[in-house]
């Protein structure tokens, strides 16, 4: 018989099976977690150019967008939510028309140091008010109509680690932390992320008990049995081999003075904290609540007042939990490179429904923050005269466009790829939501940087000088739109000096954008204006 | 996508023990070498026939005829014993009606902690019970159900104002699914299903509460109430094949084939969706047992551990601790994360749930508690003993080495073992002496047998019914 005689002596009883040599499998993680010299192989590709941070932090549920960031000039608001609304006196302040939920100090206070992108009227064409359906849409960035199999930061990072899973990167790619995996997370090759609660709860689970590589897989052929073993090996072999990384990462990680809330976001955000801080190379966190707790269809606030209840109490979450975290990245010196984006499968109604509360709608804000975020409102206050004809608000920005200033500026792909992860090309409508500059080289044009060196005065009354950063030899344009991105003025640039003198007499006070274009390469960053 | 052919038809050779597990893992939570005993020999469908005709009854824990607490000021939640009694249930009994009451627990969803009162999820899981076959009845039934009422806010839409959160759920989840009604239809039905109040233990349906105007549903108007609303919806196509789906994705393959579903879809409806003989058809079916289905599915926490502690002869387990290991699994018992509930098969294994089921396998095969390594206690707060070698008894040639292994592979694993793996399998029970060492009354040889069934429960393939 040809037996594989490889066991020494089996245990007096328990998990003896864990100390033995494991030569199973082609990868032998339990031996290379041990210190073979394949480990570092094993480990060594794909790790991702970026060090740059995206953390997404879901509101499950459908945020209330309404009374979020609070309409509160709009008469109609307070007409349709006779019972919800949050008086004007009772907002924190944002611009002259809008107010902070009471709850979101934090975000106001982020926003007001200029680290907060509020996107406001966000969503797609014929958005889906169902719960799993919005969810799916979003997580997939597909258009209404198409059920994806594959999450936006899968595909994203599939590109990041194209040898993936056959080669694992040194870091895990994305990370969640919760029970769960996320669709968003999902490559074409199987998903891209783990998910644990708490490093050394993952450490000690992977490491307490013997291995999946003693008995190796039969040949299951092609069928339903085959394909799900060869799922549950690739995930145990991730599991094996990142809770080691992760583990070492949170040991490493370093203490600040922050006191985080003792809240569920709070500790999750906090174990992302950990991480960064412990030099993990994680490029995507994704954390959200547990349950589908955004969906306040009744009690959204109490009946006496309605800065208090449900909502509130998740919006202040929210809020405290992510003050806590961008405080601590701040202290440990990692803000830079950190940043944070809420996300939300609708918003809700715009009239409440008899049970204070709201039922599902479509446009919502949306939150981009980090100290690279150019801090705007962008897009204009909610329009609740012009409904669709359900009596939801329509579109002011495709969701799409921001993950597509998350790829182009924050993760600094090229077009290209931004185009092929999102199935289409959104640069055009993309929000300049980074002051980050971007490399031309895609364009062949060597490996110049493209982007903005000053521009003065900021804000302006009348005369502008902008300073840019572009190849003498390029054909490079400038161009100004408004935060809806209607395009208000172009200029071509003297390549030479790299100088434009802009006047800005003629415009409005407000935020107005300013777009470095030079062939498929493109920057933006805010020019303020006062009167 | 699966590309068997839907053959429906009776599978016509006389059950195996590979065939018998095949179909107690699917069919019940209760995969015991007792029911394996009873049903090897037997055709299909009259194995399927003895396994329906079980209906063993269940007793109703006694606080549950108290009146219903819906906050901690007017009474305890309860939830830690709404758990133990359905767990409790379900380890003790063998029938194909709980596995249905866990289909609606996770179809129609509540859960404890909006509904509060333990009371309403009782008589809910009892409404699941006794029209467990009966779709159009339960339909109706969970409309006015107390716990469901409160789930989804019906208790408090109003004439008027109605809540929408039932009547979207009502065609996305509980009958159509997303693509077959409109946002019309849901605001029509959201009227219609006005005029519910819960009084105690029972909810009320008022008419004069309720909004009785004219209103069009799926493209028939009338002056409609919410039993029109379950009529229209369950006269659609899509309402048969949302459900057939379902059933295949429970009891046969999560990724069914169209043909599967149009097939399933009209046995639904040509039984008007008394869902008893399309089980039956279906787990008689040579569609069921094909090949290609064998190991097809990924267990719920529920499904493994309840299905381990049965084959183990373990049932006599402290049910707590059952609630315990489902939870670190992910599954907590009468609450689900979301109203869509547990999404099952790769939704349930992630890089920390996977070694967690491992975890779990091997604590048990030791009596003792995952995580924590406390021994596992009976009802009766005596230690749980895991006698393997009793198990192991009843198998056919026990006193011979190569026959245990596979005989226990087959208990244990849903699909065919290779003999590579059977040769490790061995050695890894021997210890590295030859097989002609294995004596079952050695005192060794639980723990031998302890090593061996360890190892099979860490393989991927346990995870799979």
């Amino acid at each position: 018989m040809n037996r594989r005689r490889f066991l020494g002596s089996v245990g007096s009883a328990g998990l003896a099976v864990t100390t033995l040599p494991t030569m199973i499998d082609s990868i032998a993680v339990k031996a290379l977690a041990g210190g073979d010299r394949q480990w570092a192989q094993l480990l060594g590709g794909a790790d991702g150019a970026s060090d740059r941070i995206l953390v997404l932090i879901q509101l499950q549920g459908g945020n209330d967008g309404l009374n979020t960031v609070i309409p509160m000039t709009n008469d109609r608001y307070y007409e349709r939510r006779p019972n919800i609304s949050i008086a004007k006196d009772a907002a924190l302040p944002l611009t002259d028309t809008l107010g902070w939920h009471p709850r979101m100090n934090g975000f106001r206070a982020l926003y007001d140091e200029g680290k907060m992108a509020v996107i406001q009227g966000v969503s797609y064409p014929n958005p889906d008010r169902s719960h799993f359906r919005g969810t799916d849409i979003w997580l997939t960035a597909t258009d209404a109509d198409v059920f994806g199999a594959t999450g936006w930061i899968g595909r994203y990072l599939d590109v990041q680690a194209p040898d993936f899973p056959s080669t694992l990167p040194s870091s895990p790619l994305a990370v969640q932390i919760g029970t769960s995996l996320s669709l968003g997370l999902q490559g074409p090759k199987g998903s891209m992320g783990i998910s644990f609660r708490d490093p050394e709860e993952f450490y000690r689970i992977v490491n307490s008990g013997g291995s999946i590589e003693e008995v190796p897989s039969a040949d299951y052929g092609d069928t339903p049995a085959g394909r799900e073993v060869r799922f549950m090996r690739d995930v145990a072999r991730s599991a094996d081999v990142y809770a080691e990384v992760v583990k070492g990462a949170a040991d490493k990680a370093a203490s600040s003075s922050i006191a985080y809330p003792t809240t569920d976001i709070a500790s999750k955000l906090r174990v992302v904290s950990k991480l960064i801080s412990g030099g993990l190379k994680t490029q995507v966190y994704l954390v959200s609540w547990a349950n589908n707790n955004f969906d306040t269809h009744a009690n959204q606030v109490n009946t006496n007042d309605p800065t208090v209840g449900t909502h509130a109490n998740l919006l202040g979450e929210l809020s405290e939990a992510v003050s806590a975290f961008m405080a601590e990245m701040k202290e440990l010196g990692f803000e830079d490179r950190v940043a944070g984006m809420t996300f939300s499968e609708f918003g809700r109604r715009v009239h409440e429904n008899g049970s204070y509360g709201t039922d599902h709608g479509t446009a919502a804000p949306l939150f981009v923050f980090g100290t690279k975020v150019n801090g705007a409102v962008y897009g204009s206050d909610p329009d609740l005269e012009n409904l669709d004809p359900i009596g939801d608000m329509l579109v002011q920005h495709d969701y799409r466009d921001i993950y597509a200033s998350v790829l182009l500026q924050w993760f600094g792909q090229p077009r290209t790829v931004a185009a092929d992860v999102l199935y289409r090309d959104f640069q055009q409508t993309a929000l300049p939501l980074f002051d980050v500059p971007v490399s031309v080289a895609e364009r062949g044009g060597g490996r110049d940087v493209l982007g903005f060196s000053s521009i003065a005065p900021n804000p302006a009354m009348d005369d502008v000088v902008v300073r840019v950063n572009v190849a003498p030899t390029a054909d490079a344009m400038l161009e100004v739109r408004d935060v809806r991105g209607r395009v208000l003025h172009g200029e071509p640039i003297d390549t030479i000096s790299g100088v434009v003198r802009l006047n800005v007499s003629g415009l409005s006070a407000g935020s107005y954008v300013l777009t470095l274009r030079s062939g498929s390469a493109a920057t933006s960053t805010l020019l303020n204006v006062q009167r | 996508m699966n590309n068997t052919p839907v053959d429906l038809s009776p599978f016509a050779p006389v059950l195996t023990r590979a065939d018998a597990l095949h179909l107690l893992r699917r069919a019940t939570f209760h995969p015991s070498l007792d029911m394996v005993e009873a049903l090897v020999g037997k055709g299909a469908p009259q194995a399927v026939a003895t396994l329906m005709a079980l209906e063993p009854p269940v007793s109703v824990p006694s606080w549950a005829n108290d009146p219903p607490a819906l906050t901690q000021q007017t009474g305890p939640p309860l939830w830690a014993e709404l758990q133990k009694w359905w767990i409790g249930h379900v380890l003790t009994t063998t029938s194909v009606r709980d596995l249905m009451v866990a289909f609606w627990q996770n179809h129609f969803t509540s859960d404890y902690i909006v509904v509060y009162a333990s009371q309403w999820m009782v008589a809910q899981s009892m409404l699941f019970r006794q029209h467990a076959y009966d779709y159009p009845t339960l339909s109706e039934q969970i409309v006015g159900d107390p716990a469901m009422l409160r789930y989804l806010d019906g208790n408090q839409s109003v004439k008027g104002r109605p809540n929408e959160n039932f009547a979207r759920e009502w065609f996305e989840l509980f009958s159509l699914g997303v693509g077959n009604y409109t946002e019309a239809d849901v605001l029509e039905a959201a009227r219609a299903f006005t005029g519910w109040r819960v009084m105690g233990r029972t909810a009320e349906y008022n008419r004069q509460l309720a909004d009785l105007g004219q209103k069009t549903i799926l493209g028939q108007s009338g002056p409609w109430e919410y039993n029109d609303v379950i009529r229209i919806t369950l006269e659609q196509d899509a309402c048969a094949r949302f459900i057939a789906t379902k059933m295949i994705q429970t009891f046969v393959d999560y990724y069914p084939s169209d043909d599967a579903i149009a097939a399933v879809a009209y046995l639904v409806r040509r039984h008007a969706y008394n869902l008893r003989p399309v089980l039956e058809t279906l787990l008689s079916s040579n569609y069921f047992y094909a090949t290609q289905h064998r190991g097809a599915l990924i267990k719920s926490p529920l499904q493994l551990s309840v299905g381990l502690a049965s084959l183990l002869n373990a049932t006599a387990v402290d049910p707590a601790s059952i609630v315990q290991a489902m939870i670190q699994l992910t599954m907590t018992p009468f609450y689900p994360p979301t109203v869509q509930g547990w999404k099952g098969h790769h939704n349930w294994i992630n890089s920390s749930s996977f070694p967690n089921r491992q975890r779990f396998g091997e604590a048990f095969l030791e009596g003792r508690q995952m995580g924590t390594g406390t021994r596992l206690q009976t009802t009766q707060q005596t230690p749980l003993e895991i006698d393997l070698v009793s198990v192991v008894r009843r198998l056919p040639q026990y006193d011979d080495a190569e026959a245990v292994v596979a005989g226990v592979c087959e208990l244990l694993l849903p699909v065919e073992t290779s003999q590579e793996q059977r040769d490790i399998l061995l050695d890894v029970m021997m210890g590295g002496l030859p097989a002609s060492y294995w004596n079952i009354d050695e005192t060794t040889a639980n723990s031998r047998l302890r090593q061996l069934f360890q190892t099979i429960v860490r393989m991927p393939e346990f995870q799979l019914m």
